[in-house]
């Protein structure tokens, strides 16, 4: 218990993760005693593009099935449960132009149980076997893998609808996008499925985890030392030169505001407004547009909320979200069809309040405390304090928590309404029912 | 103020009961930055038909509990969330079958935070004029869920299994239900049900347990409240068996979505007896069905499961029941194949290894579940409310033995208990 308890002792007040080079790979280590589990989080960079996109989703899926030491998925499953339930998932995300690959390994604290394994070196061993051990013949992964893989991909894009919310997040990026990387689907396209086979995919993972950026982030209980010199044993990558990717940047101007009106089987209507805000995680007002994303959307105090739901109520949700890599923000509402146009005029006012930077000292306020709040509340995830370092090495900008918040503190309604003014409607998208007319 | 160390799982909890019989718990984290505070009573969706104050027998409309979980929000003077937001806290409220909670969380001023919860929750505001503007709220809520597949699904097996008793209900009810609700019935059941003799106060995370416990001595010391209200649910008796067999509906969807029920027959149970079926059912379930198991591994081969596929137990004093399932492309082939499955389990058994790697995972889960004060706050105020401890999980756990999951397994999987919910789209292409 001791070692937990001086750890416990030093509260956290910034995420300090400790950051070295092995094989090839940016190593972050965070000792923390506040959680009874370890975390081992490994991202792999790629950039966002037709020819990998669906190669990066299918690896994602293909990895997971097996390795050389657990060849069959049962066994390697076992092992997992053996390891007191250990969570390990391979999956894809979408970060601006990028995807990223990220493994994902979380395992008791072995102080915890009553048996005494050493956990956090197997789970490690766990992902150096992804990393460097797949489970390989005549320079292929298994056709059966691969051929199930595929299979569970399609499902899952044809899946997409299910979710009426996410269907039309998706649907408004692909108009909106269109031509740029982003509009892709991170799980890819199922078209490109057919044509990859087992060999291509092995010959792909071996140059991405090659060549391409990696980091990998381990949070929890454990003496930085040791878990260096387990990543040193268990991971042998053989690295080249690692390049920085080519992420396209191009800065999109919004012509003329567009609208789109999709027709399913619904009887909620959603209503999706695309727009530009030509600022993203790496600028100087980034504080800034979380705050105007706040003011606007964010939060049940926000505009949206209060007009489109407590005044008119028009819905049970009006919300506005960023995607602080790409620059956009997604207004998002679940609507009654005949109220579509009452609901995108009252949507526009305010987006014009704040362009007027019509905005209380107590929406400043009250958005201030409650953004903070967010972040501070990182602290209490070990996911969340890897996701916020993340994104600063991935965007090449770093911020320090308490740099962040210290903008969202200093911020003003002049501030914001510079902001505002950047901010363009791009594309206005509705899912609607197919009764009524065209 | 007594205290309980649970030293397995280095947690301790404070409690104390209030001589207005309200309930606290205190569960101090070390190291974390956030609090987070749930206020919960004993009333849910399912409560509709009940004795008022006065002994009078009302049945309400369905739905109420949700809509006046709504309308504690709104006060004469001020709005709840923005109060909230001022403090930098995030509140939120949610209704089930048998509770309805109202929670924050923050990482700072805990003191204000705290008092407004204890304040809007026990200060009733309602008007003709904000019930009518909530009904179009809510409508929009329930016309969101009437699209959610998952959630039409999973109704619908509930209302296959359920004849009379009303976990067959929707939580938000119905456009028509809510229609009949006034600010009358709503004072009625706020009367009834929000008595802090029947409400559980429980604050986990970064704080000091003796102040704020004082402060929650004082908040409600210095308000008046009557008597507490013998509290009398009417309920009908439910038949063991399932309602139905088999439920349709149609939605848009990608795969077509199918859930198994097996309802409990046995009911009644309370305390230690309840917790251990529980876990001995989950046991069984991930031996069977489980990522790891040889029944997933041959679903998921011949595709007739998808990564979607998924289980649970649910169990309280009055129903219990196991649901499994996901998408599938042939709903029929999935049910016969499970039925097959669970058959030749019986015949079989329970193996010792599959059982003991089992049991490390279910332990692991749990211990992870630790990191979250959500989670801690949501099921240690359900585990109370059924008379159980939360931080005795890992040593039940550990009480049970192979012949306990054996046991349960032909105990639970008894013929005519199955239930079935499918749905699929209207037109195979959407």
């Amino acid at each position: 218990m001791e070692k937990g308890d001086r750890a416990m002792a030093a509260n956290i007040t910034d995420i300090a993760f400790q950051s070295t080079q092995i094989h090839g790979m940016n190593v972050h280590i965070l000792p923390t005693g506040k959680f009874k589990t370890t975390t081992i989080m490994t991202m792999i960079e790629q950039a966002l593009s037709e020819e990998t996109v669906t190669k990066t989703a299918l690896l994602a899926m293909v990895m997971k099935r097996a390795s050389a030491r657990f060849p069959e998925t049962k066994l390697l499953r076992a092992h997992l449960d053996f390891l007191y339930g250990a969570i390990f998932d391979v999956d894809v995300t979408k970060k601006g132009e990028r995807q990223i690959l990220q493994i994902y390994m979380e395992v008791p604290n072995e102080k915890y149980l009553s048996k005494e394994d050493s956990l956090l070196e197997q789970a490690i061993q766990f992902v150096g076997d992804m990393l460097t051990r797949p489970h390989v013949e005549n320079g292929a992964f298994l056709e059966k893998y691969v051929a199930q893989e595929k299979e569970t991909l399609r499902k899952r894009v044809e899946s997409l609808i299910d979710d009426k919310m996410k269907y039309a997040n998706q649907r408004i990026t692909e108009e909106m996008c269109k031509g740029e990387p982003f509009s892709l689907l991170i799980q890819g396209r199922v078209k490109d499925l057919p044509a990859i086979t087992g060999q291509e995919l092995y010959t792909y993972f071996k140059q991405i985890t090659t060549t391409n950026p990696i980091n990998m982030f381990v949070v929890g209980d454990v003496a930085p030392k040791e878990v260096e010199q387990a990543i040193q044993k268990h991971i042998p990558l053989e690295r080249s030169q690692v390049g920085a990717l080519e992420i396209s940047q191009a800065a999109v101007k919004v012509a003329d505001e567009r609208e789109v009106i999709d027709r399913l089987d619904v009887n909620q209507a959603k209503l999706n407004i695309g727009c530009r805000t030509h600022i993203t995680y790496i600028d100087e007002d980034y504080p800034a547009l979380l705050l105007y994303n706040g003011v606007l959307g964010g939060f049940p105090h926000s505009k949206l909320f209060v007009n489109v739901r407590e005044k008119e109520s028009l819905a049970y949700y009006a919300v506005s979200r960023l995607e602080s890599h790409k620059g956009i923000m997604m207004i998002m509402s679940g609507i009654d069809v005949n109220k579509y146009q009452r609901a995108v005029e009252i949507i526009k006012q305010q987006m014009d309040s704040m362009r007027q930077g019509k905005i209380s000292e107590e929406e400043m306020s009250q958005t201030r405390a409650t953004l903070s709040n967010q972040f501070r509340e990182l602290l209490d995830s070990a996911r969340g304090m890897i996701e916020f370092t993340y994104n600063g090495l991935v965007s090449g900008r770093k911020r320090r928590l308490d740099e962040l918040l210290k903008g969202i503190e200093t911020t003003t309604i002049e501030d914001i309404k510079k902001v505002a003014e950047k901010v363009e409607i791009d594309t206005i998208y509705l899912l609607r029912d197919k009764k009524g007319e065209a | 103020m007594q205290t309980t160390k649970f030293e397995q799982v280095n947690e301790t909890v404070y409690n104390e009961t209030l001589p207005n019989g309200l309930q606290v718990y205190l569960v101090p984290k070390q190291g974390f930055s956030k609090t987070y505070a749930v206020f919960t009573t004993r009333y849910g969706s399912i409560d509709s038909h009940f004795r008022t104050r006065n002994g009078e027998e009302i049945n309400v409309p369905d739905g109420i509990a949700h809509f006046l979980e709504h309308k504690m929000f709104e006060k004469k003077d001020r709005d709840v969330m923005h109060e909230f937001s001022k403090n930098g806290a995030s509140c939120n409220a949610f209704t089930s079958f048998n509770r309805t909670a109202y929670l924050f969380s923050c990482t700072d001023k805990l003191d204000d935070n705290l008092n407004l919860l204890l304040d809007y929750v026990q200060e009733p505001y309602f008007t003709d004029a904000s019930v009518e503007k909530e009904k179009g709220i809510i409508g929009q809520e329930i016309t969101m869920y009437d699209d959610n597949p998952d959630w039409k699904v999973y109704m619908n097996l509930l209302k296959a299994m359920y004849k009379d008793y009303p976990i067959n209900i929707e939580i938000a009810g119905t456009i028509e239900t809510i229609s009949h609700i006034t600010k009358e019935y709503l004072y009625q059941c706020y009367e009834t049900f929000y008595h802090p003799a029947n409400m559980l106060l429980l604050v986990v995370g970064s704080f000091e347990p003796e102040a704020i416990m004082k402060l929650i001595r004082d908040n409600q010391s210095s308000k008046e409240f009557s008597p507490a209200p013998q509290i009398t649910r009417l309920f009908p008796t439910e038949q063991p068996e399932p309602a139905q067999a088999k439920i349709e509906a149609s939605l848009a969807v990608g795969l077509p979505k199918c859930m198994i029920g097996i309802k409990e027959r046995e009911q009644g149970l309370t305390k230690e007896a309840l917790l251990k079926r529980d876990l001995t059912t989950k046991l069984l379930l991930d031996i069977a069905f489980g990522t790891s198991s040889a029944v997933y591994e041959r679903l998921y081969d011949s595709e007739l499961i998808t990564e979607s596929f998924d289980f649970d137990y649910s169990s309280e004093q009055d129903y219990a029941y196991t649901i499994m399932g996901g998408d599938t492309p042939d709903p029929e082939k999935l049910v016969q194949t499970i039925q097959a499955e669970i058959e030749q389990l019986k015949q079989k058994g329970i193996d010792q290894d599959d059982f003991e790697r089992a049991k490390r995972k279910k332990i692991g889960n749990f211990l992870r579940s630790l990191n979250s004060v959500e989670f801690i706050a949501n099921q240690f105020t359900s585990f109370k409310f059924n008379g159980n401890d939360l931080f005795t999980v890992v040593p039940t756990l550990e009480s049970i033995t192979r012949e306990d999951v054996e046991k349960r397994l032909h105990e639970h999987f008894v013929d005519g208990q199955m239930a079935v919910s499918i749905v699929r789209s209207a037109s195979p292409q959407e």
